[in-house]
């Protein structure tokens, strides 16, 4: 990309400039019913130009892609083409980061490894972990990639980052004597922990046999429900989408800086801070697509919005400090003891489709295809059953637990028990 | 615009690869990719016009050796051709995988083939500075239509799809465009925000251009039912599908279903079900790229298979399901041209194009006037498969309450859809004469490989859990 980099500089044209190159090496197995069906090898590059051009008081940009064979005559072209579009784009003017070169390398063991090598182990240790007779894991994704990203820009920023993930993709299946059921699994990982791997299977292998042992209620239970992590973090990071530097300045945002987002009610007070970084998580990272360093940004405190949050551009436009895009999310510890969520009655949610979180409309729901019902004495699996309720009658009197775990880009309570939802 | 030279100029090399590589594998083909879209928006107080995230260029070789197939995604070939074959084959040493059981599947036909398919499109015909003005102008006259409009989007886009397949005995080739509109508005009204939306979609852009400005009053009146909008009180209820809600339930509840990469993993309960019913007998329900135009209708797929028009439910009874290349030689079947990948950089899975429910004899009005108590749903949302298990969440963005035949003022937002696929189909008792594809949509498989796709249909009476 040198030779892009030349034609940048020397073309008076432009004001700013922006190169973001982000390298892919992936190894990727592939298995259908424990039988290797395929196996991938990648190693691509997307280079991404961004220029800016001001004219008459505005400032416009356009973006476009450079192939690693392009000719000089082609990138000449395709900048050409950008300048165009960029005068054509009259925004208020900003400001790029500036002055900084930093390089890094964001925590990982995977780089012991020979790809291959990692990737089958990771694959071997998966199905190791089924020990649930009747089980089996009818289909296995592994995919390990080393990313090098860079962003290099007309002010001065240069900065690189290497950083690693794994995602194992299964679906563990359960052969009862009437039905066969599945759930599915995605685990994503930075750090190679072969115990944890093993616990998380074994985890879903022990919760898909209880789907298909679960049964249709004739009347769905009226009581409590249990939210897990993998939920709490949709619901959270919907919540915090809201408050996008973009959003405010679209007017779109429903919650302004005061706003109480969680009413107030007897449940535990929500507070978030958006991070660049959690450790081990495969989400980390160290600066954005503009090159901003990021850090630590507190967003919610006591159900109250504090803080928006985002890109450089749209916290320019509405006079705000550029926090980055934070790629990460801690939310306090709660006041229950992991105790409390072993006392019936409660329906805990382990399966859904999928959680419906609407702001605007005040919702919360979903379809739910494995839940335990503990009425007080025992704990039956449950499926087949929905959910639905209204979000902020949920959020004033959310119980979160004081244990937190990572989830993802999510670091925060386990579970949370939350009243007023319909279960039907 | 003719076709991608970029492509055009590797086709010799290409030809010289899958010949190196043949001599060490049963199988060789490579697909390439040059396609780029454009978007281009405006709001009341800015606007863009940039590349969109569905560039995608370079190859991927595909080869295949005892039954396991290896792919290599990489930007482009070398000036080295057997360097090249060399790197792609090292990748892969026999030896890494020794001792792993493999699929046993049917030898893969290569039939030949030379062909260059075009679909024409007016993308160069229109100025991009034409476009950003359209989109200024539209998102200025939407301002003007409703003072609860806190501010208005107008965006345009187009896919630029250029793709080259060869293999020993087939080189082929397809260009063709696609085309999106979107006006999208912050409404806020009655103490609540809503965003309300209309799409218009086409393989020309003119097309596209004037479909958007007609959609103004849809849209701020949309913006008006989704602020009064109430939640609905969960139950089971008769329910008209509207043709947007209808593909959803096509392409969510039973298509992802009949992906048959699913039936060689055993997770797919259609597999049981070829042959027997699984829906009422006035459903009939198709899907492929040759099925209609719309946005997933290509010539040939990305596993070099040429597009099909693949009849699923045939009267109420499932005929078969669809597949990849893969697929098709584990099953002993012939593939049906939905091999897809996201990108180069991504494996091909067997995947929907554009998945529609025929029409049916029955007028709307009829359907409507049938349903004493119950909804209209409108305007898909989102959705979600369970393809082994048949459970069912299907989004709507609103209803209209149906009281006696009629409907009412009394809209509900959002609804839930859930319960179980073969209930749902089999309850069909109507089934509109009209018909519509919506396509504008996108489709994960799981939580990924993001591919274009389009579905409709006509309208359903069904009775389903709503909440």
């Amino acid at each position: 990309m040198i030779k892009t980099i030349e034609l940048l500089k020397a073309d008076k044209r432009i004001s700013d400039w922006k190169l973001n190159i982000h390298r892919r090496e992936s190894y990727e197995l592939f298995f259908v019913k424990g039988k290797l069906d395929c196996v991938r090898c990648t190693d691509t590059t997307n280079n991404r130009v961004t220029v800016y051009v001001d004219c008459d008081g505005f400032r416009g940009d356009a973006m476009f892609y450079v192939y690693p064979a392009s000719t000089e005559e082609e990138r000449k072209a395709l900048i050409d083409s950008a300048v165009s579009r960029a005068r054509l784009v009259k925004n208020a003017p900003y400001t790029l980061p500036a002055d900084e070169e930093e390089s890094y390398i964001i925590e990982s063991n995977f780089s012991e490894y020979e790809p291959v090598e990692l990737a089958k182990t990771i694959a071997n240790e998966v199905f190791a972990s089924n020990e649930t007779e009747n089980a089996a894991i009818n289909s296995l994704e592994v995919f390990v990639t080393k990313h090098r990203e860079e962003i290099i820009n007309s002010a001065s920023i240069s900065k690189s980052q290497v950083h690693y993930d794994a995602m194992v993709e299964a679906i563990p299946t359960f052969n009862g004597e009437s039905q066969s059921v599945e759930l599915y699994e995605q685990y994503n990982f930075s750090i190679l922990d072969l115990p944890a791997l093993r616990e998380e299977i074994a985890e879903k292998m022990a919760e898909v046999k209880a789907r298909c042992e679960a049964l249709t209620p004739e009347t769905p239970p009226s009581c409590p429900v249990i939210l897990n992590k993998a939920e709490l973090s949709q619901l959270f990071r919907t919540m915090v989408a809201d408050l996008d530097y973009a959003q405010v300045y679209y007017s779109s945002n429903l919650y302004k800086k005061g706003d109480k987002i969680q009413p107030e009610g007897f449940g535990d007070r929500i507070g978030i801070t958006l991070k660049g970084e959690i450790a081990g998580s495969y989400r980390s990272s160290r600066f954005d697509m503009d090159g901003i360093t990021l850090g630590d940004l507190r967003v919610i405190d006591n159900g109250e919005v504090v803080a928006y949050h985002g890109s450089n551009k749209f916290a320019q436009y509405i006079g705000e400090k550029p926090s980055g895009d934070l790629p990460c999310m801690e939310l306090d510890p709660g006041s229950s003891a992991p105790e409390r969520f072993n006392d019936g009655p409660y329906l805990e949610i382990i399966s859904m489709s999928g959680l419906q979180v609407d702001f605007y409309n005040d919702y919360i729901g979903g379809e739910i295809r494995l839940a335990y019902y503990n009425d007080g004495t025992a704990i039956t699996p449950l499926t087949g059953i929905s959910v639905s309720g209204k979000l902020s009658r949920v959020l004033a009197e959310i119980a979160l637990s004081s244990e937190r775990v990572l989830c993802g880009g999510y670091f925060g309570p386990e579970k949370a028990l939350i009243k007023n939802i319909k279960i039907f | 615009m003719g076709f991608s030279k970029f492509l055009s100029s590797r086709i010799e090399a290409l030809k010289e690869l899958v010949g190196i590589l043949g001599r060490d594998f049963e199988y060789v083909s490579i697909l390439g990719a040059d396609t780029k879209s454009l978007s281009i928006r405006a709001d009341k107080s800015s606007s863009s016009i940039s590349e969109g995230n569905d560039y995608d260029s370079g190859f991927v070789v595909k080869l295949s050796r005892n039954g396991i197939f290896y792919e290599y995604s990489m930007d482009d070939i070398d000036p080295c051709i057997p360097a090249l074959a060399e790197r792609i084959s090292s990748s892969f040493p026999a030896e890494a995988f020794e001792g792993i059981p493999a699929i046993s599947r049917q030898a893969l036909s290569d039939e030949p083939l030379e062909k260059n398919f075009l679909r024409e499109s007016d993308i160069d015909s229109v100025s991009e500075e034409d476009m950003l003005n359209f989109c200024r102008s539209l998102s200025a006259e939407l301002l003007a239509c409703s003072d609860k409009l806190l501010n208005a989007f107008t965006a345009l886009s187009y896919i630029d799809t250029h793709k080259l397949f060869i293999s020993k005995n087939r080189t082929l080739t397809q260009h063709y465009t696609w085309c999106n509109g979107v006006i999208m508005g912050v409404y806020k009204d009655n103490d609540k925000m809503v965003q309300p939306r209309e799409i218009a979609y086409g393989p020309d852009m003119g097309g596209v251009m004037a479909q958007l400005p007609l959609l103004k009053d849809a849209l701020i009146k949309k913006g008006d039912i989704l602020s009064r909008a109430k939640p609905i009180e969960p139950g089971v209820y008769d329910v008209i599908t509207d043709p947007s809600i209808t593909g959803l339930i096509a392409h969510e509840a039973f298509g992802h279903g009949v992906e048959m990469d699913q039936f060689v993993k055993d997770r797919a309960l259609a597999k049981e079900f070829v042959g027997k019913y699984v829906a009422s007998p006035i459903c009939n329900m198709r899907d492929g790229a040759a099925s209609t135009l719309s946005a997933a209708s290509y010539f040939f797929d990305d596993d070099g298979v040429l597009a099909g028009d693949t009849q699923i439910i045939k009267d109420g009874i499932l005929v078969t399901g669809i597949s990849d290349l893969s697929s098709a030689t584990q099953l002993g079947t012939a593939p049906t041209g939905n091999g897809r990948r996201e990108s180069i950089r991504r494996k091909a899975y067997a995947r929907m194009t554009n998945t529609i429910f025929e029409p049916g004899k029955d007028k709307l009005e009829d359907m409507i006037a049938s349903i004493d108590h119950g909804y209209m749903l409108f305007e898909t949302d989102n959705g979600m498969e369970d393809p082994k298990n048949w459970a069912i969440q299907c989004v709507a963005e609103y209803g209209i309450e149906i009281i006696e035949g009629k409907l009412t003022e009394n809209y509900v937002s959002p609804v839930v859809m859930s319960g179980y696929v073969p209930d749902l189909l089999g309850s069909i008792s109507m089934v509109s004469d009209d018909f519509r594809v919506i396509g504008a949509g996108a489709c994960g498989k799981g939580y990924k490989e993001w591919v274009r796709v389009s579905d409709g249909g006509s309208a359903l009476k069904v009775k389903v859990k709503l909440g």
